[in-house]
């Protein structure tokens, strides 16, 4: 993909994301997971479409880590701060849990990424390529679980509306056009 | 090749004439073998069963095949003491040493050498594979082992205390016979020889074999030399077959991935202070060796050449290993030959070899089985008639404690404007975890 290409997809979906917004207020650590997001996301666009260059030499190793442990430092401080529990953003969408069970599902997530980030730097350092490699993907199945709950939980439910708004929009059609006839 | 060079079909090229240590002369025809190497082929000797001959290749320059007569006209006078043979194996022939000058039309030519019955011998790359080993008839065990490594070391040490070194020793140039446990070393000719009369280098190295002070550069000290490579041999021979700088790199980027390179940086992981870059073959026994000749490797493969064993003193650490008398090696548990006192290595690898592969058919097993198991946990589950307490028990809290969050109190629009920000945020993870 070009960065033209890529430009223009960010940047459309960026706007109907804005135009779109709920108009609720947001706690503040999803504030903070949004930042965070949009720092890394600047980071990963400029690495990965515009920097002359490419990427760093050596950031490749530190990837991961820079991930996990930015995830692990935002649900160590933002819940210590008492900005609520950064997990409940990841989270929440799908099962209703006390705070007491959000607080300890914060803390294993947390400590599951502090864990993630450091081993993948033993790994990088210990292990051949061959190795690292596999451990990253088998890293990314976390990823994969977040993408089949948010399948299940999310888009599938949002696919139905958005099916039903069309049903409606082309019955009422459908009516009016008879009507007409 | 050789059915076209028969007896009948012979030029006046397979005529030669032998010229004896002691100046005699005799006239003799060559049969071809088909065997040949790269500087010469080898021919049968009618009326000489025992010997064959070796004919360098006519496309060797003149200047070398001067140097070539020089040198085994030296050799056929100078024959080394070679270690004592019992009265019954004196038909054993443990180097292939030149006998004879060989001319034609008083050309030197060739030499002729005592032939190693090949019926009787295999060459010792097969015994670093215990299944190749077996399929030539030699059922290896630790004491035959031993008993070889022995004899190549004695062998050696005889040689270097004529001051004549192999320089190029590596398992496909020595022969062993599989009664006897005897070995014989080939290409004698391509030998190093200095002594106070004469002298005679040896270019030929193989770098898997080559101490890590030569690479690179020529081969200053042969005897040194020689016995890294003996090292190196033994090392093998004990270990099935696993080159002592054989492991698995720590750091690819940064160590090198082929033999040559590990060696040339000294990178040993069996040695008793191991290693760190480079790991250990998890199949290596090198654990079950006493601690003298852990020791001698230690010294051959982890410290400089000044250090590194003698063949003479392999010789000296090895006797108490092969001889029967003395105790060194006796049965385990299960019958297997080990040295005594340590772990038998053949029950360690049997042990490594059978865990492994219990462990690959277990996951296999498990992999395959996976989709129907899983099939029958959400049968049970939805229909409520697990048949193992935890199971039930396990399904009931899973229904009980997951409840689903309610419906978000948000728009359609609202909700796919929060899924854009999700699946970025998915991609940018994607990104940082790739």
């Amino acid at each position: 993909m070009s960065p033209v290409t890529a430009t223009v997809l960010w940047t459309v979906a960026l706007l109907i994301a804005w135009l779109w917004r709920p108009r609720q207020a947001a706690t503040p650590s999803g504030w903070i997971l949004l930042g965070a997001f949009a720092a890394l996301g600047a980071g990963a666009l400029w690495f990965g479409l515009y920097a002359p260059e490419g990427e760093p030499a050596g950031l490749g190793f530190w990837k991961p880590t820079i991930l996990y442990w930015t995830l692990a430092a935002i649900m160590i401080v933002v819940p210590w701060l008492g900005g609520g529990y950064p997990a409940k953003i990841i989270l929440g969408t799908y099962f209703a849990l006390s705070n007491r069970q959000w607080r300890w599902i914060n803390r294993g997530l947390a400590a599951v990424c502090v864990i993630f980030g450091g081993v993948n730097l033993w790994v990088a350092h210990q292990s051949s390529l061959k190795d690292w490699e596999g451990f990253k993907y088998s890293l990314m199945i976390f990823l994969l679980v977040i993408v089949l709950f948010r399948l299940n939980f999310v888009w599938l439910p949002i696919l139905a509306d958005v099916c039903i708004y069309f049903y409606r929009r082309a019955s009422a059609a459908y009516r009016y056009l008879s009507s007409r006839l | 090749m050789g059915k076209a060079m028969s007896a009948v079909e012979r030029t006046p090229d397979h005529f030669a004439r032998l010229i004896w240590a002691d100046g005699r002369a005799e006239q003799v025809t060559l049969g071809a073998t088909g065997r040949s190497g790269g500087a010469g082929e080898i021919f049968s000797v009618d009326g000489k069963p025992g010997f064959v001959a070796k004919i360098y290749h006519a496309a060797t320059p003149a200047a070398h095949l001067a140097r070539y007569r020089h040198k085994i006209q030296w050799m056929i006078e100078h024959r080394p003491e070679l270690p004592q043979v019992p009265a019954e194996y004196r038909d054993i022939v443990q180097l292939a040493w030149p006998e004879a000058l060989i001319l034609r039309r008083s050309r030197f030519v060739g030499f002729l050498m005592q032939k190693i019955a090949f019926d009787r011998t295999f060459e010792l790359d097969y015994l670093l594979n215990r299944r190749q080993a077996a399929e030539e008839g030699f059922d290896a065990d630790y004491g035959k082992l031993v008993t070889v490594a022995f004899n190549l070391a004695s062998l050696i040490s005889c040689l270097h205390a004529r001051g004549i070194a192999i320089v190029d020793l590596k398992p496909m140039n020595v022969k062993v016979y599989k009664a006897e446990l005897y070995v014989s070393i080939l290409d004698c000719d391509g030998f190093h020889i200095d002594t106070e009369e004469f002298r005679s280098e040896a270019p030929q190295v193989t770098p898997e074999y080559l101490a890590p002070e030569f690479h690179e550069k020529a081969v200053g000290h042969p005897e040194s030399q020689d016995a890294f490579a003996l090292a190196a041999i033994i090392f093998r021979l004990l270990n099935y077959g696993i080159h002592p700088f054989t492991g698995v790199a720590s750091d690819p980027r940064n160590s090198p991935t082929e033999l040559a390179g590990r060696i040339k940086h000294g990178l040993y992981p069996y040695g008793r202070i191991a290693s760190k870059k480079v790991r250990k073959v998890p199949a290596s026994v090198h654990e079950a060796f006493p601690e003298p000749l852990r020791e001698l490797f230690d010294r051959a493969f982890a410290s400089s050449g000044y250090s590194r064993p003698a063949a003479h003193e392999w010789v000296e650490a090895l006797k108490a290993y092969a001889s029967k008398q003395s105790g060194g090696i006796s049965p385990c548990e299960k019958g297997h030959l080990r040295f005594s006192g340590r772990p038998c290595p053949t029950c360690m690898r049997d042990a490594l070899i059978q865990g492994a592969e219990v462990r690959r058919r277990s996951f296999l097993a498990r992999v395959q089985t996976a989709p129907a198991r899983t099939l029958k946990y959400v049968q049970r589950t939805l229909r409520q008639t697990h048949s193992s307490p935890f199971q039930a028990a396990l399904a009931q809290a899973q229904l009980i404690q997951l409840q689903l969050a309610p419906p978000a109190p948000i728009s359609t629009r609202n909700a796919i404007a929060l899924e854009i920000l999700w699946i970025g945020g998915l991609l940018i993870t994607w990104w940082w975890t790739r």
